[in-house]
Parts: structure tokens; sequence; C-alpha cells
């Protein structure tokens, strides 16, 4: 999970790792995973969001497909 | 409130509070029992995937979003600097503490610095971008890889 300067860099840095590029997130949404994650961190009652949860958030920050199912079989580690 | 709960939320304000990860000596400090006790609870926390640890089971590598050891992400709040675990934590450093602070990491392909002021309303405009090699439903598979 890394910050890349641009779309083109990400694309070099996949092609010289020999993986494909993945969906592409912006710094705003990256905020918003942020906080769904952490935010209550330090309190009692925090708790890691459950799949369906999971679900939710990202279709919230436009994040969907298989690749942000956090129980998709569909992909390898590739 | 069980002592896995104690447990854990020792270990979050002991980084919080100093950036840096405890020793089981000063978790069973802070819980008030013998360091056994904190390692029987590390490895139930790290089953639950609250902590992720050193080989043998008695430093922290990871309590998401800190990083136990140093990393390129950076957070710098009220002072202090701390070590997440990926780019995706070290924006849930600053959620976590509910301060604003300074992001610092570097563009991965060509090692330019980033520099990024985040309040609790989110970063400064910026047209970097996130980038994951791990689909979700694989990143528990090796979550120091992802």
């Amino acid at each position: 999970m890394l910050f890349f300067r641009s779309e083109e860099k990400v694309q070099e840095w996949c092609r010289a790792q020999g993986i494909p590029v993945r969906p592409l997130v912006r710094l705003e949404q990256l905020w918003g995973l942020a906080t769904a994650w952490y935010a209550t961190r330090l309190q009692p009652d925090s708790r890691r969001p459950q799949p369906a949860e999971i679900r939710e958030i990202f279709a919230r920050l436009g994040l969907e497909g298989d690749f942000w199912d956090p129980q998709a079989d569909r992909f390898g580690q590739g | 409130m069980d002592l896995d709960l104690d447990v854990k939320l020792a270990i979050y304000h002991h980084f919080a509070e100093t950036a840096r990860r405890p020793s089981p000596e000063e978790i069973a400090g802070r819980v008030q029992v013998d360091v056994p006790a904190v390692l029987d609870a590390y490895q139930r926390l790290r089953a639950q995937r609250v902590l992720v640890l050193e080989e043998g089971g008695a430093s922290i590598r990871m309590a998401p979003p800190f990083s136990g050891v140093p990393t390129q992400h950076v957070a710098e709040v009220a002072g202090k600097r701390y070590f997440a675990n990926c780019a995706w934590d070290v924006f849930g450093v600053v959620a976590a503490l509910q301060e604003p602070g300074t992001v610092h990491s570097r563009c991965e392909q060509t090692g330019e610095p980033l520099r990024l002021a985040v309040s609790l309303g989110g970063p400064e405009p910026s047209d970097w971008l996130f980038h994951c090699a791990v689909p979700a439903a694989h990143w528990w598979d090796d979550i120091v890889f992802t």
C-alpha cells in the first residue's frame, strides 16, 4: 500500500515489479478509508469492520468491483 | 473490561503517548498483570488480527495503524513522529490520534518525497495517488507484504 506521484509512475512501478496495475485511489478517498478504519482505534469500543461493513465503506467511497471485495475469490496475489 | 481489551488499549495508548512500541513489561505495568499474562493476550490479539508480532511473540511489529519498526511512512503529530505500516496507515495515525499532522512518505517509483498537511477534515489538495497491489480478499494472507 504505497504512494505514487502520478498514474504514469504507478504503471512504471507495476511493470518493473511484473504485477498488474490495480485500481487507483485518490487521497481524499484514502482519507475516507483511514477514518473508517482508525478514527475510533484508541477507544474501548473500537473494532475492525466486518466484511459487510467493509463493502459499504468501499462503495461509499466509490471503490467497487471484485478487487475491493473482502471475500472475493477471483483474484490471486498477482 | 476483560484482559485482552485492557492489553489492547494499553498498547494503543502507549503508541499514542510515546510514538514507539511498548515492551511486554511496560504493558504488564500498565495493566497490573504479569508478563506471561500479557504474552498470552498478545497471542489472542494476534489471532484476532489486532496485532502482528515479531518472531518469538514478545515484540509488536504492527498495531495498525502504528508500526513497531521504522518505515518510510511517518506521521508528525503534536511534535512526535509516528511510524506507520503503509500509505493507508499513515493517514490512519492522524485519524486515530484525532489531531492534525503532517504526513511524510515518498513516491515508490521515483523516491520523490511526499510532505502533506492532514487536518481532521482530510489531506490538503494533492494529485498524488494510492495504489495497493494486493486484492482486499488477500490482504491478511501476508499483511507485512500488503
